[in-house]
């Protein structure tokens, strides 16, 4: 059974990239088939969280794969997110040249980035769990040159480049717990297992494990969007094709924590809290200044939504570092942003295709040219400055009062100051982005289409979830911070 | 025998180390791409003599796979991409020559002190070449941050990868096989787009100079 439903999770995405290799000529029809299929994929993590929630033990294949309520709750949000960047990507119309090839590409590419992003939150094995993470940098490179604008080509070369260092500097850390474990004279079979590093830690060296950790900080700290290797960010997510940048920003910033979230629980283990803590907050609270205090003087509407992911992981890195509630905020807030961040993304493709430009002051007009888009979108973006009643406006809350549990009163004012600063610009952008008039040229009104309909669904639900956590949701976050409290 | 097993090992990660440092001083790309073929050979070399001495067999696999893949066929793929670029010469790296020699020594000697925990725990006859594993994976970050060709910076992450491999090797008699067979499966798909990546910036931009990738601010 938790074969079968690991293989129902991942099989969808690696079948449409696939088939998308294998029959260039069909891509319309392999679309239409990922966008049919790609809900299955939603439907077994579902399941999955459910049986985890109901009390059901972690789903284990082989030694590799093994899927905790931490897990569970990682892979739902890839592949609801991914559901929506295959459903809003190129390719279910017919096109002929170079669209098509375009389409295909985006078809074999985005595919395989999510079924990365989904082995490596459901990888047991940590060595595996980088390799996927990795394999998701490369995967996602080639896509956001898409269109073969210079701005693109560098977005893309400077993301790959510093990604696939950084996360060599994590394969780094890796190796070096690894050495230290095999040192200990144990079976070395299944060494990066989490589950049996987790036994191991106590064990192991702790001079060791600081080390590794810096490697490990910088490292996946680099894929996450951390001050100060966070330089990649703004570029590969504002030159991306908006349902790679919803991607990339919903979920993948998301995995990247997730697997500093496992490591610094295993150094945690060897070392106790009090250096990883410090790291942390530290890197934290800059991340969350540098992103708010960015998004004050931004120009394109795009590298907005880019700023605000950083901030958004900041928050997140700052909550990792809170204890217990603080973990339970940062992971409620990541689930939150998944939401919010990747429909704001995928509704500025749609400005940016009836506009033709990411400048702010370019295109004014928007409730006017594309009332149904506008309007969601400024919905979005009021979700992730924290307007009640979303969900990350709980979270903030909760991280605010995680904060202040954990005795750091003078860091949670300054992230407070920040999250009004944040919140104040957002807001200001937006009013400059939809008000006024539509400059010439730009054709007025917009058909409403179901498409329109399923990007609101996820703002629904994050006001749902922001106005009564529904409790298997609560359940499912606190069985994922326990998975972090062994 | 220990003592023979260290010393072969010893000169393996030295040669290792030495690779890296043509960067520094030599000016032609196609040096990089030799020094990094020696480099990957001296790998192969470490594990062929790890699996012996060690006894650690399958690590003969890995070793012919570094042999076959590090050594024969990234090798081959860089010197036909370096054929299509005009430019074959790191002109003006962003850290001169000298400058760059002085660093790498204080990031050898850094290394040095970094990894006493490490080589404290492990009991191994190979420890003492950890610290040259350490250094080589800090001087091929100090390249990649201090050069300006794409194709140098390719270079000097697949060093970076090769101090990493060497790590393993000395540190654990490398990592377990299903993540060593990811990792180069993921090296292999990396480089590739690393090439795929550096043509386009030469289509748009007519050079493979990542200065000219400076148009994104703010």
């Amino acid at each position: 059974m938790d074969a079968l439903l690991f293989a129902l999770l991942v099989a969808p995405p690696v079948v449409a990239a696939a088939l998308a290799v294998l029959a260039p000529r069909a891509t319309v029809l392999v679309s239409r088939l990922n966008v049919a299929t790609m809900p299955i994929s939603v439907a077994a993590a579902l399941w999955l969280a459910a049986g985890l929630v109901a009390g059901g033990p972690p789903a284990v294949v082989g030694t590799t794969w093994r899927i905790d309520a931490l897990s569970a709750m990682l892979a739902l949000l890839v592949s609801v997110v991914s559901t929506l960047a295959v459903w809003m990507g190129p390719g279910l119309a017919p096109g002929a040249g170079p669209a098509r090839a375009e389409a295909r590409l985006f078809r074999v590419y985005t595919n395989m980035f999510a079924a990365t992003m989904l082995l490596a939150v459901t990888a047991d094995n940590l060595g595996v769990m980088w390799v996927a993470i990795e394999a998701s940098t490369v995967t996602s490179a080639l896509l956001i040159p898409l269109h073969r604008t210079k701005a693109s080509v560098e977005a893309s070369w400077k993301y790959l480049l510093i990604g696939s260092v950084g996360i060599a500097l994590a394969l780094t850390g890796t190796v070096l717990t690894f050495v230290d474990y095999a040192s200990t004279g144990a079976t070395v079979d299944l060494a990066l297992n989490w589950t049996t590093l987790v036994t191991a830690a106590p064990g192991l060296h702790p001079e060791v494990a600081r080390l590794a950790f810096v490697f490990l900080l910088v490292g996946f700290g680099t894929k996450a969007g951390l001050v100060p290797m966070h330089t990649w960010l703004p570029d590969a997510h504002s030159e991306a094709p908006a349902p790679l940048s919803a991607m990339m920003s919903g979920v993948l910033l998301a995995v990247a924590l997730y697997a500093l979230a496992r490591w610094k629980t295993l150094v945690d283990l060897t070392l106790g809290t009090t250096f990883t803590e410090t790291l942390l907050l530290i890197v934290g609270v800059a991340t969350i200044a540098l992103g708010s205090l960015s998004l004050v003087t931004q120009r394109d509407y795009k590298r907005l939504l880019a700023y605000s992911s950083i901030e958004h992981v900041g928050l997140a890195c700052f909550g990792l570092a809170l204890g217990a509630p603080g973990l339970f905020a940062a992971l409620f807030h990541v689930t939150g942003h998944a939401l919010a961040k990747s429909v704001a993304f995928l509704l500025s493709g749609r400005i940016l295709l009836r506009y033709g430009t990411h400048e702010i002051a370019a295109a004014p007009g928007v409730a006017e040219a594309l009332p149904a888009t506008g309007g969601l979108f400024a919905i979005s973006v009021l979700a992730l400055g924290g307007l009640p009643p979303f969900g990350l406006f709980l979270s903030e809350m909760l991280l605010v009062r995680a904060g202040w549990i954990a005795g750091r009163e003078i860091l949670t004012g300054v992230v407070l100051v920040l999250l009004l600063v944040a919140f104040g610009s957002l807001v200001h952008h937006t009013q400059r982005l939809l008000l006024g008039a539509p400059p010439a040229g730009v054709s007025v009104g917009e058909r409403v289409t179901w498409t329109t309909a399923v990007l609101a669904l996820p703002l629904v639900a994050l006001a749902w979830i922001g106005v009564s956590m529904p409790s298997g949701l609560r359940h499912l976050l606190t069985q994922a911070v326990e998975a972090l409290h062994p | 025998m220990d003592a023979t097993f260290a010393l072969l090992t010893m000169t393996g990660a030295s040669v290792m180390l030495l690779c890296v440092l043509v960067i520094l001083w030599r000016r032609h790309i196609p040096a990089y791409i030799s020094a990094f073929q020696w480099q990957s050979m001296a790998l192969a070399f470490v594990g062929a003599v790890v699996a012996r001495r060690g006894g650690v067999p399958e690590l003969f696999v890995v070793a012919l796979l570094i042999f076959l893949l590090k050594g024969l066929a990234v090798p081959a793929m860089l010197r036909r991409m370096a054929a299509r670029f005009p430019a074959q010469q790191e002109l003006q790296p962003l850290v001169n020559t000298e400058v760059s020699l002085v660093i790498s020594g204080c990031l050898a000697i850094a290394a040095y002190d970094v990894s006493r925990p490490i080589a404290a725990v492990v009991n191994l006859p190979t420890r003492g070449g950890l610290p040259l594993a350490l250094a080589l994976i800090l001087i091929s970050l100090f390249v990649i941050v201090s050069r300006r060709k794409a194709i140098t910076q390719i270079v000097a992450f697949l060093m970076l990868e090769n101090g990493i491999a060497l790590l393993a090797l000395l540190g654990a008699y490398g990592v377990p096989l299903v993540v060593e067979l990811g990792v180069f499966l993921d090296l292999l798909l990396g480089v590739l787009v690393m090439q795929v990546l550096a043509y386009r910036i030469q289509e748009t931009f007519d050079s493979i100079d990542v200065e000219h990738l400076n148009s994104l601010k703010h």
